[in-house]
C-alpha cells in the first residue's frame, strides 16, 4: 500500500512538474508581472507553494518508505490536504481561464485532469497506510 | 537583457528574497555532511574501534540526502527563473542534472550499508567519485551566480554597499 501510493505520488509529481514546465515556457513569470497585457491567474506564490510542499511530501513519504516511521504518514497527510486545497484553488482559477491566452491556457487538458486523479488516488492511498488498511 | 534581470530575481519569495537566494546556504548542509562522511569513511579504516565511526558517516549521508532534498527544491525555483534556450538555462540543468545524480548515488550508497558492519571499500569509492562530481557541480553553481549573475542584485543595487557612509567622510 506505501509502495503504491509512492508509485502514484511520483506519477503525479512528473505531471505536475511537466505543467509547471509548460506554464513557465508560455510566459507565466512575464505575465505575472503587474504590468502584463495578459495577466495570469495563477499567482506564483500559490503554484510554488504548491510545489514546494508536494516535493517536500513526498520526500517524507520516501523516508516513510525506507525507515518505516509511523508518524510521518500523518504528517504527509496533513501535508497532502494542505497541497490538495492549494490545488483545487489553482484547478478553479485554471477552469476560469482558459478562454483568456493565459500561460495556463495552454496546459493540456489530459495532464490537469490525470494530476488531479492521481493526487485523490495518492491521498487515499496513504489515508489508508494510516489506517493500517491493507497491511504490510 | 530583460531574462537576465528576471534571473536576477525570486520566481517567488519562497526562494529567498531578492539579493538573499536560499539554495546557495542549503548547499552548505550536504556538502559538510558528504565530505564529513568521506572523513569518517577513511577514519574507520585507521582507528581500532570503528563502530561509531561507520553509524556516524551513514547518518551524515542520510543528512546529505535530506540536505540536498531541499536545496533542490530551492535550486529548482532558481532555475525555473532563467529563461529557456539560454546558455545559463543550460548550465542549470547540467548543474541540476549532476547533483540529482549525486543525490541518488548516496542515496544507493545509504541503502547498501548496514548500520554497523565496516564500510566496503567499493562504497568508499563511490562516496569519492560522488564528492568528485559533486565539484565539478559545484563549480557550475558558482558560474551560474559569479559569471552569470544568477540570484545576484543588479548592479544599482550592489552600488549602495560602496556609498562612503556618514562615519567615513569624518
Amino acid at each position: 500500500m506505501a509502495i503504491a501510493a509512492l508509485v502514484t505520488w511520483l506519477i503525479t509529481a512528473v505531471l505536475g512538474f511537466t505543467m509547471l514546465g509548460i506554464w513557465i515556457a508560455k510566459g507565466a513569470l512575464r505575465a505575472a508581472d503587474s504590468t502584463a497585457t495578459v495577466p495570469t491567474r495563477l499567482a506564483p506564490p500559490l503554484v510554488f507553494g504548491h510545489f514546494l510542499l508536494a516535493a517536500t511530501g513526498l520526500i517524507l513519504w520516501i523516508v516513510y518508505v525506507i525507515t518505516d516511521t509511523e508518524v510521518l504518514v500523518w504528517i504527509a497527510f496533513a501535508l497532502l490536504v494542505v497541497i490538495a486545497i492549494l490545488g483545487d484553488v489553482m484547478f478553479l482559477r485554471w477552469w476560469r481561464s482558459r478562454r483568456d491566452p493565459t500561460p495556463e491556457a495552454r496546459l493540456p487538458v489530459a495532464v490537469v485532469y490525470g494530476h488531479g486523479l492521481l493526487a485523490v488516488t495518492t491521498i487515499i492511498l496513504v489515508l489508508l497506510v494510516g489506517l493500517g488498511v491493507g497491511g504490510e | 537583457m530583460e531574462g537576465m534581470r528576471r534571473a536576477k530575481r525570486p520566481v517567488s519569495i519562497m526562494a529567498g528574497p531578492y539579493g538573499h537566494p536560499f539554495h546557495p546556504i542549503l548547499v552548505t548542509v550536504p556538502i559538510g555532511a558528504w565530505v564529513a562522511s568521506l572523513v569518517f569513511d577513511v577514519a574507520s579504516r585507521l582507528v581500532e574501534d570503528e563502530r561509531s565511526l561507520v553509524v556516524g558517516s551513514r547518518w551524515l549521508i542520510a543528512i546529505g540526502v535530506l540536505g540536498a532534498a531541499a536545496a533542490a527544491m530551492m535550486g529548482f525555483l532558481d532555475l525555473f527563473g532563467i529563461p529557456i534556450g539560454t546558455l545559463a538555462f543550460r548550465t542549470g540543468l547540467l548543474h541540476m542534472g549532476l547533483n540529482l545524480t549525486v543525490t541518488v548515488a548516496y542515496l544507493v550508497n545509504f541503502l547498501l550499508r548496514r548500520s554497523e558492519a565496516s564500510v566496503p571499500v567499493g562504497l568508499v569509492v563511490l562516496s569519492a567519485v560522488s564528492l568528485a562530481v559533486l565539484a565539478v557541480s559545484g563549480y557550475l553553481g558558482g558560474k551560474l551566480a559569479f559569471r552569470y549573475g544568477v540570484r545576484v542584485a543588479d548592479e544599482d543595487a550592489q552600488a549602495d554597499g560602496y556609498r562612503i557612509t556618514a562615519s567615513g567622510k569624518e
